[in-house]
């Protein structure tokens, strides 16, 4: 069988070929509605639903749940006539199948195993991300877009969380389910997974690139400048940047909101950041101690 | 907006009607896949319950015919008519009168018994009760009360028996006034019994229900549903031959001996027990089940899981033969296999193979042992020209510095040599094991090599050596000391050196040419990389002081002895058990398919072609013995076997049990190790089964017969049974040589002034005796001796022996000739022999006649006449 | 005779009729609003909505979508139990068994595996939808807090229902998964600075994640649980807040200027 057709027909894969058309739906109908809902804005008229007439609960939104309901409950039941759970072989911890894939929705935690070690991947990451999530509300002190589909009067907010949610979260996990194989080494969807395949990467540190062992003092130092100077550079940068452009924004948003939101985003661009280099430049770590690697 | 808004709503209320009634087809959906379209097996049972139908149905109609055949009709109508006139004798009132009165007293005597029974059983609680009380208590007035009460019982108990006494007497006289009537009903009843038997047997079949069958063995973790599909696999009797509702074939073997319900069917036959859905999935051939279902003669595979030894193992046949090619082509030897640690090497010695063979000789063969000989059991390396001469050199160098050639054309013998040698050649049997020219080597499990170009690879010198002692140079050889005299020997060589030329081969190192160190070096990486040492003895460095000394001053390096202990193959162990995931297909993944089965018969066709860098040689095997040997492997698995299941081995059983294996001992084991009988004959459950069996030769043989016959093998049995003349001592070979003349008795054996075959006769009637076997026959003392030897005769004509048995020169040849038998066989042997003629020998053909005991001492009297005088 | 309004009469005054739904129906306002507040099961809703939330444009019904699969899992996942024993002796044998023995086993388990997944991605999507209306901000902060962590609890629903079948598929997903734990910094046998704590394979988070220091019967028995009563409990109880948070916080978010 063609490999491509192999990989989206397995019964588990069905379920991620199922998250990307109705995530790629949603998408455009929820910027569809904020741009709709911009014009309008920039027409000066009130947006969709601003001017709403309260109707009955019951029934007519008793009655489209229930459609609802029946809908899921409809298509629920043929995707599972029509296809079976898989149930592998029993368990052997012996056998390490390869590649060895976390559940789908954490492949993109294991993903970021490639670019990161797992106390970063796994640990830290995560809970940087469960924080940051809960931390929207908090730091997001644009008072507009509040009810309603919108895009010009939130653009960073929007950008900031589409770049994490649709790039960082599920591109990362469809590469994951349909782009790793063996070794979680590349492979396109048309390809044929090789168990025996090698690829050579010719991975440096980044004081290996100026010629410093990255283990030796000079390049330890070398890499807590290079750390140092991302952290307290992408800190403070942002800060003189408003300082002298928007003073009142960042008064408006005060110290605390401050670091929180510049951490949380010097935290988040790490990862593209750390994937460039990688993958670009075939840098594995900026900075090796003797307790962890970054 | 009201309108739009009722629109909606009835939009809604169509939606929700519409998904309603989609939810409700799919659930009608779910409910027929349930019930049908995941449950095959149902219809399976209804159609094996049409199919029996029919097939009871036919029975019953061939019951009728039988019936009616046999006159069943006219003489059911004379019973009825013979019925009726009972009946009406019966009905005669004076008949009746005396029923009635039986009948009413039959009545009395039951009822009064019965009130008798009602009162011992009261006294009987009464007494338990006291009985009770006492031994809680133990107080005396119990103890009296039992004593009372047991009085009583024993009174209404005689009472009882005697009222029982009445009734009986009653039912009797009842019994005689109706028996006319009840033994013509009886026959009737026995006439149609047939019929109603089959008629049961087909409303019996509409009553069974349709359901899952399952055998359940919790400690094998099994849950066979197999039976579900394959409703008739334990039936007497097929209703159809097509599956599944065959029955188990040769269950006799198979199901007798492993009760499904002890065994299940997946142990034996694999599969996935539990799958009820699909015939794919029962069967095992899906994805993520490592476990396809065996079938047919594959299935004997399993045999191994808990059969020790499948030696003589009935409905294992398939399984035995295939067996023998993990021997014949020693697997063992590269790659670890359970069972197989004790077996001897395959290949000959190759220490000192630098005396025996031409270097040009060694080179082709190993770049193509085909080519030489297309019997060659050495698999083929791929090694190039320069390879091959590497390991050459290694092998060489052990025994001297050169490459060097002799080419035995140049040298022309004595052609009175020659023929000489010829007749030596014939009369010592050599093609018995040694094919040449196409010809020969019957003893296929010697495996000795063919011998058609012999005459280009091996120098006569070494050839001289070997023939006088092979042992010498080979010590586990299976080549027999042949106790020639050294002109015989030279006559052989030179027949063999003319006869057997090899017109193909270029003697290049005619013109010794001095071996490189380095080559010697590469050689030797070589025989490590690809594990020459598995096969072939070959010593290592400690051992190689005393053959070669002078190369230490070479700085040449041999292979040290701890360097060869490894095998290098992979370990067969569990490899019929592998999970799939673990075999590598490599460049084939795609090309076959990816199962375990596959994968083994692929490997043993093109052992390299998974990927670059594997080093297992091909041995070219027919696909038939792929076939075979991948169903051996198949069976090497680490199944979870109960003990309950497993058939030790005799060793394993004698090891068990103290008993330490057969072992020839003292001057006898010194015979065998030079004679090699056990190549031909089973002595003691040791050796093979090309020449009769010798367990009990001690029982069986006459002394003066076993000398006469070592001398001069003669034709006992068809020839291509024969045993080679090895010309044992110094008698006149005969015409029709059997077994090899070894010229025993010239010598004496090592340590002992007693010749070789007074050893074997001492060793044979000492040792080779059966305790079931005496020594003399029972006497008949109502007959003289020629009036039994007569009835002897009489019993040979009448019973027929002469289609099989030869006497002088009438007879068939199936059996032994008996024309010397009196000479030969101890006629308490034969005695015994008539008896159960397969208590010595399991697959012997004839026929168990049962004699009785005096037929048998006529008959034993008259084979003993049998005498051919020879002198 | 009676015609059919006779009979439905005669039900309706039924004493039984009346005592289930306490009064008669007829489409006033004040019925349609005592039907849901009657009504255990609707009265999460208000008595009136505003038009927005009616159509599917805006919510999607994403919320409503996630809890009914919810329901659906939690429903099928009960009558697995039935068929199911968490030792590795059993487990996988009892999957096998539940599509080839048990009646309507394969469509409860299918139904089981496909709604988690289904779950997974709508509770995703739900979240992508509050975020683009703004719906988190005040006076939802909180309840988009609790949002988070339900979509954790769907994942770790998820992640632990991966292990009850013992295949090789999710002892593997289960072995990568929890070898995160042993990275955990301090905690972690093979996180950084852990040597300062003493933390071995057999103290770790890891450890306390398996009962054990690799995947084995304890960690079937405790993924079992994680998945059958804790966290659905835990869940349970923040749907509860949840819900009424979203009534407390002013109903479906409108527009706010």
């Amino acid at each position: 069988m063609n490999p491509f057709i192999e990989i989206i027909t397995q019964p588990d894969n069905i379920a991620i070929v199922i998250m990307i058309f109705m995530v790629s739906f949603f998408m455009v109908w929820a910027f569809q509605q904020a741009f709709h809902n911009d014009r309008l804005l920039a027409a000066g008229l009130p947006v969709d639903g601003e001017n709403d007439k309260f109707v009955d609960t019951f029934k007519p939104l008793v009655r489209i749940e229930l459609i609802i309901a029946l809908v899921v409950m409809v298509g629920l039941t043929v995707w599972s006539i029509l296809v079976d759970a898989p149930l592998e072989e029993i368990a052997n911890p012996t056998l390490t199948p390869n590649p060895a894939k976390a559940p789908w929705y954490f492949l993109g935690l294991q993903e970021l195993l490639v670019y990161f070690d797992p106390w970063l991947a796994g640990v830290v990451l995560p809970s940087l991300i469960v924080v940051g999530l809960i931390a929207i509300p908090y730091i997001d002190i644009n008072p507009k877009g509040n009810g309603y589909y919108t895009f010009a009067e939130r653009k960073w907010s929007i950008i900031i969380f589409s770049f994490g949610f649709f790039v960082l979260w599920l591109l990362l996990i469809v590469i994951g389910v349909f782009f790793r194989g063996p070794g979680w080494l590349w492979y396109w969807p048309w390809q044929e997974w090789d168990h025996a395949r090698v690829v050579f990467e010719p991975f440096r540190d980044l004081s290996s690139v100026v010629g410093v062992d990255s283990r030796s003092m000079a390049g330890f130092i070398i890499g807590a400048v290079v750390t140092g100077a991302y952290l307290i550079g992408g800190m403070v940068a942002p800060y003189m940047y408003w300082k002298k452009n928007h003073p009142e924004f960042l008064t408006k948003l005060g110290m605390i909101r401050y670091i929180t939101i510049v951490f949380l985003f010097i935290n988040m661009m790490s990862i593209p950041i750390k994937m460039v280099l990688r993958l670009v430049f075939l840098i594995k770590y900026v900075w090796i101690t003797p307790w962890f690697s970054i | 907006m009201a309108n739009e808004n009722k629109n909606n709503s009835s939009l809604r209320v169509y939606l929700f009607v519409f998904f309603s009634v989609v939810l409700l087809a799919l659930s009608v959906w779910v409910v027929w896949d349930d019930e049908f379209g995941l449950r095959p097996w149902k219809k399976y049972q209804e159609d094996y319950k049409t199919l029996k139908h029919d097939k009871l149905e036919r029975d019953y109609k061939k019951a009728v015919v039988e019936f009616e055949r046999s006159g069943g009709h006219k003489k059911l109508a004379e019973l009825e008519a013979k019925l009726d006139k009972a009946e009406a004798a019966f009905q005669s009132k004076e008949t009746q009168e005396k029923y009635a009165r039986l009948n009413k007293q039959l009545d009395a005597a039951h009822e009064a018994l019965t009130v008798t029974q009602k009162e011992l059983r009261n006294l009987r609680g009464q007494f338990l009760e006291t009985e009770y009380y006492f031994t809680k208590t133990q107080l005396p007035e119990y103890k009296a009360k039992m004593d009372v009460l047991q009085r009583q019982i024993d009174s209404v108990g005689l009472r009882v028996a005697a009222q029982q006494k009445i009734e009986d007497s009653f039912k009797e006289s009842l019994s005689i006034v109706t028996a006319p009537k009840a033994a013509i009903q009886g026959e009737i009843e026995k006439m149609k019994n047939p019929l109603e038997e089959a008629k049961e047997k087909i409303a019996k079949n509409e009553k069974v229900s349709v359901e899952i069958k399952q055998i359940h063995i919790p400690d094998i973790d099994k849950a066979d549903r197999c039976q579900s599909c394959h409703i008739g696999i334990d039936a007497k009797s097929s209703v159809s031959s097509v599956q599944p509702f065959t029955k188990h074939p040769l269950s006799v073997i198979y199901l007798e001996k492993h009760d499904p319900n002890k065994f299940g069917c997946t142990f034996c036959h694999r599969g996935q027990g539990r799958a009820t859905t699909t015939a794919e999935k029962a069967h095992g051939n899906i994805k993520h089940w490592d476990e396809p279902m065996l079938s047919g003669d594959m299935t004997q595979t399993s045999c191994l899981n808990c059969h020790g030894d499948i030696k003589g193992l009935r409905g294992a046949e398939k399984i035995i033969k295939s067996t023998e090619l993990i021997k014949k082509y020693g697997c063992y030897s590269c790659h670890k296999i359970p069972g197989y640690e004790t077996v001897g090497d395959v290949g000959p010695i190759l220490t000192e193979v630098g005396t025996k063979v031409n270097y040009s000789w060694e080179v082709k063969w190993l770049m193509d042992p085909k080519s030489y000989s297309s019997i060659s059991r050495m698999p083929k390396f791929y090694f190039t020209q320069d390879q091959a001469e590497s390991i050459a050199d290694y092998l060489f160098s052990m025994t001297g510095t050169t490459r060097h050639d002799i080419d035995n054309t140049k040298t022309k013998p004595d052609a009175k040599l020659v023929e000489a040698g010829k007749a030596l050649w014939a009369q010592s049997r050599c093609n018995l094991c040694h094919v040449t020219g196409g010809r020969g080597g019957n003893n296929v499990k010697v495996y000795a090599p063919e011998l058609s170009k012999v005459g280009g690879k091996v120098n006569k010198e070494w050839l001289f050596k070997w023939i006088k002692n092979p042992n010498a140079y080979n010590p586990g050889t299976k080549m027999p000391r042949f106790r020639f005299t050294d002109e015989e020997i030279n006559s052989l060589v030179a027949f063999i050196t003319t006869e057997y030329q090899d017109e193909d081969m270029e003697y290049k190192y005619v013109q010794p040419v001095e071996i490189k160190p380095a080559s010697i070096a590469k050689g030797k990486e070589l025989v490590q990389k690809y594990g020459c040492y598995g096969c072939h003895k070959m010593l290592g460095m400690e051992d190689m002081v005393q053959v070669a000394p002078s190369l230490k001053k070479q700085g040449v390096t041999f292979l040290r002895n701890a360097e060869m202990r490894e095998k290098i193959g992979m370990e067969l162990s569990s490899i019929g058990s592998k999970p799939v995931d673990m075999l590598d297909f490599g460049k084939m993944k795609k090309s076959i398919s990816n199962d375990r089965l596959t994968y083994i018969k692929q490997k043993l066709r093109d052992p390299r072609g998974y990927r670059l860098g594997l080093r297992m040689p091909n041995f070219r095997l027919a696909e038939s013995e792929i076939n075979e040997l991948a169903s051996v492997l198949y069976g090497f698995t680490d199944a979870n076997v109960p003990t309950r299941f497993l058939v030790p081995s005799r060793q394993e059983l004698d090891r068990m049990a103290g008993v330490s294996s057969y072992k020839f001992t003292g001057d006898f084991a010194k015979v065998i190790a030079d004679v090699k009988c056990t190549n031909c004959h089973m002595i003691r459950g040791i050796g093979a089964d090309y020449a009769p069996d010798l367990s009990f030769a001690g029982s069986k043989l006459q002394e003066s017969w076993i000398r006469n016959f070592l001398a001069n093998p003669d034709v006992i049995r068809p020839l291509l049974q024969q045993m080679p003349k090895f010309g044992l001592t110094s008698g006149k070979p005969l015409a029709k040589v059997t077994m090899p003349r070894f010229n025993l008795g010239k010598q004496k054996v090592e340590d002992t002034n007693k010749t070789d075959v007074d050893v074997v006769i001492n060793f044979f009637q000492q040792e080779l005796l059966s305790s079931d076997i005496p020594k003399d026959i029972p006497k008949i003392t109502s007959l003289t001796l020629p009036e039994q030897i007569t009835k002897g005769k009489q019993l040979y004509d009448l019973k027929g022996c002469k289609a099989c048995h030869q006497i002088g020169t009438d007879g068939g040849a199936l059996g032994p000739n008996l024309t010397n038998v009196g000479n030969r066989l101890n006629p308490g042997f034969i005695f015994k022999h008539l008896e159960n003629a397969r208590k010595f020998k399991q697959d012997i053909v004839e026929p168990n006649y049962g004699f009785t005991e005096t037929e048998r001492i006529y008959l034993t009297n008259f084979l003993m006449t049998l005498k051919l005088n020879t002198k | 005779m009676k015609s059919l309004p006779e009979i439905t009469d005669k039900v309706k005054k039924n004493l039984i009729w009346k005592s289930i739904f306490r009064r008669d129906y007829r489409n006033t306002v004040r019925d349609r609003a005592q039907a849901v507040f009657g009504n255990v099961f609707l009265h999460l809703h208000p008595v009136q909505v505003r038009e927005s939330a009616v159509k599917l444009r805006f919510t999607w019904g994403m919320g409503g979508i996630t809890f009914f699969a919810f329901i659906i899992l939690v429903i099928t996942g009960v009558v697995l139990m039935f068929y199911y024993h968490p030792s590795i002796e059993q487990a996988y044998t009892d999957i096998k068994d539940l599509e080839y023995q048990v009646p309507y086993g394969v469509i409860l388990r299918n139904l089981h595996r496909w709604g988690a997944h289904f779950m997974v991605i709508v509770v995703m999507i739900h979240m992508f939808r509050v975020f683009m209306t703004g719906s988190y901000k005040a006076p939802r902060q909180f309840n988009w807090g609790v949002g988070v962590i339900l979509l954790v609890l769907t994942f770790l629903l998820s992640f632990t229902g991966y292990l009850t079948p013992w295949d090789q598929l999710g002892f593997w997903a289960i072995t990568v998964g929890t070898n995160m734990g042993a990275a955990t910094p301090f905690l972690g046998y093979q996180g950084p600075f852990s040597e300062f704590l003493h933390i071995t394979p057999f103290n770790d988070v890891r450890f306390a994640l398996l009962g054990g220091a690799l995947v084995g019967g304890n960690a079937l028995l405790r993924s079992y649980i994680w998945h059958c009563v804790a966290i659905p409990l835990v869940a349970t109880i923040l749907m509860m807040v949840h819900f009424w948070r979203v009534r407390k916080d002013g109903g479906i978010s409108k527009p706010q200027k």
